[in-house]
């Protein structure tokens, strides 16, 4: 699936903002290094109203004063812009003009049957509801993920149109400057389970990336939890050696207090009994210890997956009404002398929507499989080259 | 709204799958848009906007076109290495080159683009002790990065300086430890990464509790004794990449020890962090290097003078090893030109009232003022009229480590009529410039101490004489290295001179030949001198022990061929890592991408 988000070079800034800046009625007066840029007090935007120098590209600004700002992919300004921009208009519609080529499947593509003609005729219009999601993946081992999707669902019937999707990021990319465009007729009524599906579909685009993320996550917590545990490993046998140092120290003074004098003996016993509670104070961060060990130390197990844990945040961000048309296409394909004309299901927008398969051995026609020969309906490579 | 997706992945043998939570953040805003009956603008501008807020700022190594191209010379392999581990490794990078491919390039193409960027406040380089002042040069004159080495007068501590290139022992003794560790570093960069490899050292654990944003560690061999090392290495920059130890041996390491398995997938998980350019792809096309090696013997005046110098150096040592410095000073000028032994001699006369061998230094001088002819300012003759007739503009240049003796040569060979150029320590780096510019301009000899350093480009000039040899091999091939480098496109033409039955001699033949040094690339030869320096002795050290402590002619041949020997086993070590590097990595796509 292709990404939405689109590289952000000087050109495109330059492109999208004169673009921007014209649409709100501002002036533009170009140099080589510079544009001077005259806001009228009428425009309906933050910035504010008057002149302004903008600086193409990075480097010292000429100026420290207000009216001087830079135009590179990172500069406040451009930022603000896009920001401007992207609230402005979050819905809206667009439409997919059928008049543009019509798009060949790849089983004829990859083939030597060639097209003589196609015709379109498109006998419904359709709307579909393109959603671009901002889909944001966290996780304390990774650094934050994000990317921008776009889903396309036919409004009537929920379909998922993933080709459509694709043609609605062509025509909006950064070069496009004008599209058919108007209001969405949708209520919210009407989008909102769209909106729903879309959810469902966007989540399973982006499975593949989140699982490859997810076991990211899973060994950075497990490589933690085991750095963990050789450590508690490594506290226990200091533990032990401790324990066994006191165990010692209190026999040698209980020897004392058998063999010594008076004096001796009551110093011993003094010692010994401070040594003793040292020594169970020891033996139950022992016990407790080996305990948490043998447990496989759960909380801090819990603890750590936790902070290691996946949090996946889908924001949807534009939602476009967009009219396609659907009908047939009649194609006409030849292969040396032969010719036969092939009427299929077709979307403006979204291609062919039929598959077909081949007339002998029933097989669904493909890329890796296309058609071969068009004497005796339709028949795929294979069986064409078995013959 | 909330949901909360109950994963049923596939179990991958060895960890436990950590939760995973999907929150749907509310539509108001759509709907709220959907009801208004006119939008305030363009829908399509909109969708442009976010489209273009959710791209990448325009990924490009910016800092390139500042660069000057006569100081550096960039490699596609280079450019493309410095670009993944900045912008596709999100700046924690093992940058893994074959030997000799210019891994220090593609760091400083790194240090530069985040100095351009403004991301890299304090920068910390650590490297192998006999490296940091080569990074330095090379950094200054390639680069235009100022870095303060930790053998800087200047330097003070690890908190002093934002900008440090440190040996790492020194950064990990015990006077220092607690200062580098306190700080928070914006880059790490650490050469020869190798050595960290073992995870009791304290080297290990000094870069393990560092703390950075950003770090590029460079080594030709990841893996030194076992596949685990490559583990650790790893780790250090990507704790969790390969999960536990465990997982990693049980899922990648074949029970020998000797092969990996699951290559795909160790593949792609290591081309998260690792480049790893082979020679064989890249297009580096070194041209051929021809070593001529010139003994000569010494006139019956030269001779005595040696010996009379020599037993001197040895008799002086035996009573008092503080000398040391000065008396291998000595040892070394007596080889390279009377003129220079005459100038130390005369400061330790006049300086030192109190000297004990004063006597023993006052006849060396009488021995010096004999001598008439010097045998290898003569046989430097040979050589240069040689490459007047045949080389373009006539150019050689000369090295020497003596200012002295690069004095007379000046004086000599103008006085032939040869255009002369001197480069030395004493001038500012635009003088030094200039040098360079009329040198290739006009022709001729250029004259050179040992100031020539890194990060000059010489490769105009295909003929190089060594009229001295520092005892330092690393020295020798940095000679070379200015002339012999990408871009040289003739073949290089090396001419050692020295005096038969003398220490240079020894040195020459005993040594350098042996280890093949004259053929060794600068990578090659830190290998194999970083194996010996972990051994506590510097190579001047031991020449000059052997040479002092040996009690006949027959012993200190001895004791260099042990020498030799010890040295051909560290380039024999060095030489089969490579080989277990290339072969453990055969077939990993881990250098530049196709696309
Ligand atoms: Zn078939």
């Amino acid at each position: 699936m292709t990404d939405a988000a689109v590289p952000v070079t000087q050109s495109a800034v330059e492109q999208f903002t004169e673009r921007y800046l014209r649409s709100l009625g501002c002036s533009i007066e170009h140099s080589d290094d510079y544009w001077v840029v005259s806001v009228p007090d009428t425009t309906d935007t933050e910035i504010p109203h008057g002149k302004h120098t903008l600086v193409r590209g990075e480097g010292a600004p000429d100026g420290d004063d207000d009216s001087t700002k830079r135009l590179h992919p990172e500069s406040a300004f451009f930022q603000r812009l896009l920001r401007e921009a992207a609230e402005r208009s979050p819905t809206g519609k667009l439409s997919i003009e059928s008049e543009s080529d019509i798009e060949t499947p790849k089983w004829i593509q990859r083939s030597d049957v060639e097209v003589q003609n196609a015709q379109f005729v498109p006998y419904y219009d359709r709307t579909a509801a393109v959603v671009l999601f901002r889909v944001g993946i966290e996780t304390v081992s990774e650094y934050q993920k994000e990317f921008l999707r776009a889903v396309a669902v036919d409004s009537r019937s929920e379909e998922h149109l993933p080709r459509l999707a694709e043609s609605f990021l062509e025509l909006t990319s950064v070069e496009s400057s004008e599209a058919p465009s108007g209001s969405a007729e949708l209520t919210q009524t009407e989008a909102r389970p769209l909106l729903d599906t879309a959810r469902e579909l966007v989540i399973n685009e982006i499975q593949d990336r989140l699982d490859e993320i997810h076991r990211e996550a899973s060994r950075a917590a497990d490589s933690e939890v085991e750095e963990y545990r050789q450590l508690q490993e490594h506290r226990i046998t200091e533990l032990q050696e401790e324990h066994s140092n006191l165990s010692a120290k209190i026999n040698d003074l209980s020897e004392q207090i058998n063999t010594g004098d008076e004096d001796s003996r009551v110093q011993a016993l003094r010692e010994r009994k401070e040594l003793k509670s040292e020594y169970e104070e020891l033996n139950e961060t022992l016990n407790e210890l080996r305990e948490r060990r043998d447990g496989g130390f759960p909380e801090r197990q819990r603890e750590i997956r936790e902070r290691h844990s996946l949090d996946v945040q889908v924001t949807p961000l534009t939602l476009t009404e967009v009219e396609y048309e659907r009908g047939e296409v009649d194609f006409e394909l030849t292969n040396g002398s032969r010719g036969q004309t092939v009427t299929l299901g077709y979307g403006s927008g979204i291609g062919v929507t039929e598959t077909v398969r081949c007339a002998s051995c029933d097989q669904e026609l493909s890329e890796q499989d296309p058609v071969q020969k068009i004497s005796n309906g339709l028949e795929c490579q294979r069986c064409a080259k078995e013959r | 709204m909330y949901i909360t997706h109950t994963c049923l992945y596939e179990r991958m043998s060895g960890y436990d799958l950590v939760d995973i939570e999907v929150t749907h953040e509310s539509a108001d805003d759509l709907f709220d848009s959907l009801s208004e009956d006119s939008n305030r603008g363009d829908h399509l501008q909109s969708i442009q906007a976010v489209r273009l807020q959710a791209g990448q700022p325009d990924s490009e190594l910016r800092s390139l076109k500042e660069l000057d191209e006569n100081s550096v010379k960039l490699l596609e392999h280079q450019v493309d290495a410095a670009y993944r581990a900045l912008f596709e490794m999100d700046g924690k990078a093992l940058l893994a080159d074959e030997v000799g491919l210019g891994k220090t390039i593609e760091v400083g193409m790194i240090l530069k683009e985040m100095h351009f960027r403004q991301t890299d406040e304090s920068v910390l380089i650590l490297t192998p002790a006999q490296l940091a002042k080569q990074w330095q040069a090379e950094l200054r004159e390639k680069f235009g990065l100022d870095f303060v080495c930790n053998y800087d007068d200047e330097f003070e501590d690890f908190d002093a300086h934002d900008y440090i290139i440190a040996s790492i022992d020194t950064a990990k003794s015990e006077r220092h430890r607690e200062t580098v560790l306190k700080r928070n570093w914006d880059v790490l960069v650490l050469d020869e990464a190798h050595y960290v490899k073992n995870e009791e050292t304290d080297r290990y654990d000094l870069i393990d509790q560092l703390s950075y944003n950003y770090a590029f560690f460079l080594t030709a061999t990841p893996i030194q004794n076992e596949l685990t090392d490559l583990y650790n290495v790893v780790s250090l920059l990507r704790p969790g990449l390969f999960g536990t130890r465990d997982v990693f041996h049980h899922y990648f390491v074949n029970s020998n020890q000797e092969t990996l398995v699951n290559r795909d997938e160790l593949q792609d998980r290591l081309n998260k962090v690792m480049v790893r350019n082979r020679r064989e792809d890249t297009d580096i096309d070194f041209t051929d290097r021809t070593i001529d090696t010139r003994t000569f013997d010494p006139t019956p005046k030269e001779r005595e003078l040696y010996q009379a110098v020599s037993n001197y150096v040895k008799g002086a040592y035996s009573q008092d090893q503080g000398q040391k410095l000065v008396l291998m000073l000595l040892q070394k000028e007596v080889v390279s030109s009377p003129v220079a032994l005459k100038q130390t001699i005369e400061k330790r006369l006049y300086e030192q009232s109190e000297l004990t061998h004063a006597d023993e230094l006052e006849s060396i001088l009488d021995l010096i003022d004999e001598i008439d002819t010097v045998t290898k300012q003569e046989r430097l003759l040979d050589i240069v009229e040689e490459a007047r007739d045949t080389v373009e503009m006539g150019r050689v240049i000369v090295f020497t480590q003596f200012r002295a003796t690069q004095q007379q040569i000046l004086d000599r060979l103008a006085s032939e009529g040869y255009t002369v150029h001197a480069f030395h320590g004493g001038h500012s780096s635009s003088e030094k410039e200039q040098i360079v510019e009329d040198f290739e301009e006009e022709g001729g000899i250029l004259v050179s101490t040992d100031a020539m350093s890194e990060g000059r480009n010489l490769q105009f000039c295909n003929i190089l004489v060594n009229l001295d040899l520092p005892w330092n091999p690393m020295r020798v091939e940095q000679r070379i290295g200015r002339v012999h480098r990408i871009g040289q496109k003739r073949d290089v033409f090396i001419f050692n001179m020295a005096l038969n039955d003398t220490v240079e001699e020894y040195v020459l033949e005993r040594l350098y030949h042996k280890i093949d040094l004259f053929q060794q690339s600068v990578g090659e030869l830190s290998s194999i001198l970083s194996r010996l320096e972990e051994s506590g002795t510097s190579f001047e050290d031991e020449i000059f022990e052997r040479l002092v402590n040996a009690g006949s002619e027959v012993d200190l041949e001895n004791d260099f061929d042990a020498m030799a020997v010890d040295l051909q086993e560290q380039r024999d070590l060095a030489n089969k890592l490579e080989e277990f590097n290339s072969g453990v990595f055969e077939g990993f796509d881990l250098g530049e991408s196709d696309d």
